[in-house]
């Protein structure tokens, strides 16, 4: 039977239902896409300290310079964006990315607290007790360890350090570190760097004088 | 609408939906696994994947995720990230009983209570065949040969890794053992601007380590993670490295062993050991301390009081410490 011979034979609402009712086949083919192939899927349980992303009103970042700054999540996000391209592996070779970072560059928030000079370090804390350090070469993008996707050594690119809180078009979510993490970024794509100085949940940035 | 026709229009929809059941989602329906998650220190790595591969095949329903990290790393997963961990295991069991037998505040009970050590590692210098003086290199010269000034050694970094810190450990106890050694400042010391300086005090020796570890030259190569180190080694980058013997093992490298007295391997020289000790540059964890004492190494398993599968966690922790006694290519040497 043609199409058309449907609709001489049962009229528009016959049509309209038998159209009605391929949508709703079309729906049921498409939940099984989404539900059914997942049947084994190995599923985490979700992490305890999930936070969702609008959770971050009381956040704060302390940056204590000679000048002792303070910003609410708005306030950072309202400072000169930049965007780059972030890839990270663990001590194990766990590869995180890659991503594309958007956040503040460190050095725009260290300016603003009054700047770093050589000999200076830059510590990086967060209230999980993690803590790193950066000196004024890492802090300009020099002198990181840098692999291509492969994870083989290559010659460090131009790299800056980010304050992330947009990965990938997206708020940084809790799980991910946010509202706010260390990012080593490039222009290239495919360049990781070594993941440990990618703070998680970082509240609090010092300039320490040597 | 006839039934016929009603049903010549469903058909091809009913043929997709019986595809897609019966081939692309052939799972559909079934249960999902099981998660036990794993958290090893980088060095059980490759001993683990063998567990994980004979455990799912008598649990056909547990999917075993693991999850390498270095050992304090591993521990905080559960006592400051608070994860659903199963399992963790260390490359030194001292660190369980620093870090868990505390109160979880989240359960009011310690993070864990018990814990089983069910290895001992040592300390090797690895090389390759390329290595410079590959064929010159005996335990009886190791540390001369490695102390030539066109040898190139890596060491993975102590703030991450603690064959990092174990590596400046072995040069401290070299230099006590071999007298008139230096190796530690050939090696480590005059790699650094300022050099790094070992303080005796009372028998013991102590290197304070900079906060940004970065050599002045390319004498030493100093990496996050042991895997670099390794990379590093197999592509000709380094000459020799220090490394766990099960790791040199398991990657197939070649090692020089080194004396009981040195190579961090056996309860009998623990007095030796602790005389030496390395100080982190800054404090990576508020959970534990700058400090590092010699110990010999001996690795740890146990089951966090969080763990979401205690039961099956248990029986993999069994599994693990009842392989170690078989041991193989990878593995530590058992208790």
């Amino acid at each position: 039977m043609h199409r058309g011979d449907d609709y001489f034979f049962y009229g528009f609402e016959a049509v309209s239902m038998i159209r009605t009712l391929q949508g709703i086949l079309i729906l049921l083919i498409l939940l099984c896409f989404c539900t059914g192939c997942t049947g084994t899927a190995p599923v985490s349980e979700p992490l305890p300290g999930t936070k969702a992303s609008n959770e971050f009103s009381n956040w704060n970042l302390t940056v204590n310079g000679s000048v002792k700054t303070m910003y609410s999540l708005d306030q950072l996000r309202s400072l000169p964006a930049t965007t780059g391209n972030g890839f990270a592996v663990s001590t194990v070779g766990i590869k995180y990315g890659p991503y594309i970072c958007k956040g503040v560059l460190l050095t725009d928030i260290l300016n603003a607290a009054g700047g770093i000079a050589p000999g200076n370090q830059v510590w990086i804390s967060a209230p999980d007790g993690y803590l790193w350090v950066f000196d004024y070469d890492q802090v300009q993008g020099w002198s990181f360890i840098t692999f291509n996707e492969s994870l083989k050594e290559i010659p460090s690119p131009p790299l800056r350090i980010l304050l992330m809180y947009e990965q990938d078009g997206k708020p940084l979510s809790y799980d991910d570190g946010g509202p706010a993490r260390i990012a080593i970024i490039s222009d290239e794509k495919g360049v990781v760097t070594e993941g440990s100085a990618w703070v998680k949940w970082v509240n609090k940035i010092e300039i320490k004088k040597k | 609408m006839s039934v016929q026709g009603f049903l010549r229009i469903l058909a091809p929809f009913i043929i997709i939906i019986l595809f897609f059941s019966t081939a692309g989602c052939s799972t559909a329906g079934q249960p999902q696994k099981t998660v036990l998650k794993v958290v090893p220190a980088g060095s059980l790595l490759q001993p683990f994947d063998e567990v994980e591969t004979v455990f799912e095949a008598e649990h056909p329903d547990i999917d075993v995720q693991i999850e390498g990290h270095g050992s304090i790393q591993a521990i905080r997963q559960v006592t400051d990230l608070h994860r659903p961990v199963d399992v963790v295991a260390v490359a030194d069991a001292s660190l369980i009983p620093d870090l868990m037998y505390r109160t979880d505040p989240s359960t009011g009970t310690n993070f864990t209570e018990t814990y089983t050590p069910f290895a001992r590692n040592a300390m090797v210098i690895a090389f390759t065949n390329k290595s410079r003086y590959a064929d010159e290199i005996t335990p009886q010269n190791w540390y001369r040969v490695i102390s030539r000034p066109d040898v190139r050694i890596g060491i993975s970094n102590p703030m991450l890794d603690a064959a990092g810190y174990r590596s400046i450990m072995v040069a401290l106890l070299a230099d006590k053992y071999y007298k008139n050694s230096t190796m530690f400042p050939v090696l480590f010391g005059s790699h650094f601007t300022p050099p790094l300086e070992i303080q005796n005090e009372r028998g013991i020796s102590t290197v304070v380590l900079p906060e940004v570890l970065r050599p002045s030259d390319e004498k030493l190569v100093i990496r996050d993670g042991s895997i670099f180190v390794l990379s590093q080694l197999e592509a000709g980058g380094i000459d020799y490295s220090f490394e766990y013997r099960s790791v040199a093992e398991g990657h197939n490298l070649r090692w020089v062993s080194l004396p009981p007295a040195i190579d961090l391997s056996s309860p009998d020289f623990s007095g030796d050991y602790a005389n030496v000790r390395v100080v982190l540059g800054f404090q990576r964890f508020s959970a534990i301390g700058q400090n590092r004492t010699g110990q010999p190494i001996v690795y740890a398993i146990t089951v966090p009081n969080s763990a979401p599968h205690p039961e099956l966690a248990r029986e993999f922790s069994t599994m693990v410490i009842s392989m170690a006694q078989t041991g193989g290519k990878g593995w530590p040497v058992h208790l």
